[in-house]
């Protein structure tokens, strides 16, 4: 190296150009110095959110769902604890192995392509539930854990159904297979509709996680809140009574209510399921039960709709009354059959009843005497009267799809067939046959308005709910009237449910209404003929047997409304059970 | 070839010991990086160091005398080592950058860097011009620094490749070319800029595209951006404290204990231990700077300016890609990054450093 006489004018420039590029380094420093300030003092907040929002998840904790207790707190849903295998994909890449061992170990008979194919679809740090576990195979698995790092076993809460005859009422819980919720809610009648009680309200786990979303700590757990209990006014020793009444043999129905309040005992359907089955998610059972013809999920108390028959009677009894067309005393002379326009309207009694007045009409379901009735009724005036005593109305009591149901009129004629109203209508309308349409549970309201005069309170369910009144009150002349009739119908030797008092002679004294609803026109003479039943009708063309009472017959506390599809007449099939259900929720005194 | 021992007396203490205060600073964030473990980073780069230092020192008692003579040979070394590496380089991410020479895997073009400016060094030193240098006297050392620059670039390493070139022209402008030069070509350049573009690699015009909107691609190769701002904005003033970052310890951020290094150190100390770091480097660059302006041969204060600013261009170029000023273009931050190379380089160039600084031209050294 040679030591060079560097020029002054050398030297200068370079460090001229050393300033220079200095200027520009310290220029460009205050730019960082900028960009630093600007991200750690103005817009810190913004990046400790962004940084928080980072590393903390937040996993909620299904809440406990609220229980539900019949009127005498017995439990007839709650929660209990179930147990499942799950598979943590991320927690070991070789879980399909994990899964073929598991399979093999604990011969689960898993479809492994399909559950692969569906872990692979899922989020790999949400668990996936392969199956459920046993007891057994709980231990097996313990036993063999060391091969399992990816499958664990899972606690869950699941809902719990003791009494079996409830499934009816309660409904059941399920998830939606779409839905981002992470624990079941109610799908079904009371489960749904008091879905908002029952729910509670779910804690949340605060984790700190990584990039990876792997929990490193918990920070803070806010426990969930159990939903809140409910309280049915169902007794479940009466539910499971009236039950145990209806046939197996054929579909049907059962309803008690106590008329003073309101308030649903019982509410029955044959045939019947079990929603432990929902719960327990048993595809095989749960399939069956959707494709069965006999249409299991359906309370057909609440839910089927049938014609009323002769338990329909008092309504035109009472508008005939109100209206001044007949009084106590009116008499028709029943031959067998009325005549309208060349068309003849059989009785049921084929000789006919002679001379008939109201009480002997209701007494003994005369026909024809509720024939010349409706030659002077108005169908609308009907209609309206009916809707006022419970009929054509929607009970929302808390199960899933209230239906109306239907009493004719001109109006709904028109608008539903586009044809006007004919007389004879009206006629087969006052025998509670032709258009109407009524369900169990709007009966047993029917007979509870009768009972009360008119001012009936609302059916109901849920025992908080406050008892609120439906309906006006109607002349108390008129009551006892009908009151009188109805309690001849069961207590006098010609009335159509005279026979309960020697079939039971010990039971509480009861009265009501027999009723047969037609299934098609055949022979209308034969309807509440004893006889009927022994004659070779196919079993699916036979009418619905009806009943409709109340109990004890002086001073009415409970209303039975049965129907026995296909069960034949009112009188032999739905009566005896009605009245044994009566008997019952009489003796229980609830 | 060496100088004499009581000369290491005469040594900047004030810059080795600045030295020494970046590294252990490094050191303890990469103990943080690695959520307060010396295993597997901090512990490596203290071995390194210790492993290095010796050659340090080597380098600090050369006579400068030999370091001129030898400038030829060494870039001609490296330019064979960068061709080897082309042809039988190790490939990682993409790239041949490494060569694989006694247990380590070196990256040549640090070195590179090195070798250039010291070539340019002597070449202006023997120029011994009067005044401004014109354009032929020049296109020497901007063919070789295009030579080297290409060489990188293939590999490719851009952004090694950038700072390879940007010393060549900072050298050559430091060296006095006249001032029409290097403002004719920034306005060739921002004309030509967008031809430039297509000559861009897919995943580098990407990275730029990303560098200025990373939300294009927030859990790709925007991620990066967005995470180191997060956790730089996230320590605010005064930093969540040491080992506090939680956007590193739950490894949200990529690459951390390399190029994102300083996103790791900012979320712990905040705006206020940013600035110090800042402070420390510009001490660094300065320090040189103030001693060369005492110099009178173009080879010791070239040497002085163009390494000085090096390690604070790399210092700026790596805080600009954690905050989202340039494109992240793999620029490791002097001193604290974790890697042998740049660790190496970084100190052969400190040890230039101070071997040129101690030297007094009153004492004639030189002669």
């Amino acid at each position: 190296m040679e030591d060079n006489k560097t020029s002054k004018e050398s030297i200068k420039i370079l460090n001229r150009r050393s300033f220079i590029i200095i200027f520009i380094s310290v220029f460009f420093s205050l730019f960082v110095i900028l960009r630093l300030f600007s991200l750690q003092i103005i817009n810190s907040n913004f990046y400790k959110k962004k940084s928080i929002e980072n590393k903390v998840s937040v996993k909620a904790i299904p809440p406990l769902r609220g229980d539900i207790f019949d009127n005498n707190n017995n439990l007839i849903a709650g929660s209990t604890s179930s147990y499942e295998f799950v598979i943590f994909k991320n927690l070991n890449k070789k879980f399909i192995d994990e899964l073929n061992s598991l399979n093999s170990i604990l011969s689960l008979d898993l479809d492994l392509p399909k559950i692969i194919n569906e872990i692979n679809k899922k989020n790999p740090y949400v668990p996936y539930k392969i199956s459920k576990a046993g007891w057994d195979q709980i231990v097996k698995f313990e036993k063999n854990k060391f091969l399992f790092t990816a499958i664990k076993i899972q606690e869950s809460k699941k809902r719990y159904y003791p009494h079996k005859n409830m499934s009816q009422i309660l409904g059941y819980t399920g998830s939606s297979s779409l839905s981002s919720e992470l624990y079941p809610k109610g799908v079904f009648h009371i489960e749904k509709t008091f879905e908002n009680i029952l729910k509670g309200k779910p804690g949340k786990i605060f984790n700190e996680v990584n990039s990876q979303g792997r929990i490193v700590r918990e920070i803070s757990i806010q426990e969930p809140i159990k939903g809140n209990n409910l309280h049915l006014t169902i007794n479940l020793k009466m539910q499971d009574f009236a039950q145990s009444l209806l046939p197996l043999t054929n579909k049907g129905s059962i309803v008690v209510l106590n008329c003073q309040d309101g308030s649903i005992l019982s509410m029955n359907s044959n045939p019947t399921f079990n929603s432990q089955a929902f719960e327990d998610r048993d595809n095989s059972v749960i399939e069956r039960l959707l494709s069965d013809n006999s249409k299991p999920l359906i309370n057909r108390a609440f839910s089927g709709f049938y014609p009323p028959g002769s338990v329909f009677k008092p309504i035109p009894a009472l508008l005939g009354l109100q209206k001044n067309v007949i009084n106590e005393n009116t008499e028709v002379i029943c031959k067998g059959h009325s005549t309208l326009k060349d068309r003849n309207y059989y009785c049921w009694k084929k000789g006919g009843h002679g001379r008939v007045n109201l009480k002997k009409a209701i007494k003994e379901s005369c026909d024809v005497y509720f024939y010349e009735l409706a030659k002077k009724t108005n169908i609308d005036e009907l209609s309206q009267l009916a809707t006022s005593l419970g009929l054509n109305q929607k009970y929302d009591i808390g199960l899933s799809n209230p239906q109306q149901g239907l009493v004719p009129n001109k109006k709904w004629k028109k608008a539903y067939l586009d044809q006007g109203w004919y007389l004879g209508e009206t006629l087969i309308t006052c025998i509670g046959q032709g258009f109407n349409l009524t369900s169990p549970l709007q009966l047993a309201t029917l007979y509870s308005a009768l009972i009360n005069g008119g001012k009936y309170p609302k059916p109901r369910i849920h025992n908080d709910e406050n008892v609120s009144y439906l309906g006006d009150a109607f002349d108390k002349k008129y009551h006892d009237l009908i009151l009188e009739s109805l309690n001849a119908t069961v207590l006098e030797p010609s009335g159509t449910a005279f026979k309960l008092n020697n079939l039971h002679p010990n039971f509480v004294k009861i009265g009501g209404k027999t009723g047969t609803s037609q299934v098609i026109r055949i022979k209308e003479e034969d309807r509440e003929d004893d006889l009927y039943k022994s004659k070779e009708v196919e079993d699916r063309f036979k009418d619905h047997s009806v009943f409709v009472g109340y109990a004890p017959f002086d001073k009415p506390k409970y209303v039975a409304s049965v129907i026995i599809e296909n069960g034949g007449s009112g009188s032999a099939v739905a009566a005896p059970i009605a009245h044994k259900a009566l008997n019952f929720a009489y003796n229980l005194n609830v | 070839m060496f100088k004499e021992v009581k000369s290491l007396m005469d040594i900047n203490w004030i810059f080795f010991f600045l030295l020494l205060v970046i590294f252990w600073i490094g050191e303890i964030n990469l103990y943080s990086a690695a959520n307060g473990n010396f295993e597997p980073w901090a512990y490596n780069q203290l071995k390194r160091f210790l492993f290095f230092l010796p050659i340090f020192f080597f380098i600090l008692m050369l006579q400068p005398r030999f370091i001129f003579n030898v400038t030829e040979i060494i870039l001609i070394t490296t330019v064979i080592g960068l061709i080897i590496t082309l042809f039988f380089g190790y490939t990682g991410m993409g790239a041949k950058r490494w060569i694989r020479i006694g247990g380590f895997n070196l990256q040549i073009s640090e070195f590179a860097k090195i070798a250039l400016v010291l070539f340019m060094a002597k070449y202006f030193h023997k120029l011994n011009a009067e005044k401004t240098i014109g354009l032929l006297r020049s296109i020497l050392p901007l063919i070789i620094s295009l030579i080297v620059f290409i060489l990188v670039a293939i590999q490719p390493d851009l952004g090694t490749a950038v700072i390879i070139l940007t010393l060549g022209l900072i050298a050559i402008f430091y060296a006095g070319i006249n001032l029409i030069y290097p403002i004719l070509s920034l306005i060739v350049l921002g004309i030509s800029s967008p031809f430039l573009w297509t000559l861009l690699k897919p995943y580098q015009q990407n990275r730029v595209m990303i560098f200025l909107n990373p939300d294009l691609d927030p859990l790709g190769k925007g991620y990066h951006i967005i995470q180191s701002k997060i956790a730089i904005g996230s320590g605010g003033m005064r930093g969540n404290g040491f080992l506090g970052g939680s956007q590193s310890s739950l490894d949200f951020l990529p690459e951390k204990e390399t190029d994102f290094v300083f996103a790791i150190f900012s979320e712990q100390f905040g705006f206020t231990g940013s600035m110090v770091i800042l402070g420390l480097f510009l001490f660094l660059f300065l320090i040189p700077i103030f001693k060369s302006f005492f110099l009178t041969q173009v080879f010791n204060k070239l040497i002085l300016f163009v390494l000085s600013f090096k390690i604070f261009f790399e210092f700026l170029i790596n805080i600009s890609m954690t905050i989202g000023l340039v494109p992240v273009v793999g620029v490791a931050l002097p001193f604290m990054s974790y890697g042998g190379s740049s660790l190496l380089s970084n100190m052969i160039i400190c040890a230039l450093l101070i071997n040129i600084m101690s030297i007094s031209e009153k004492k004639r050294m030189f002669s």
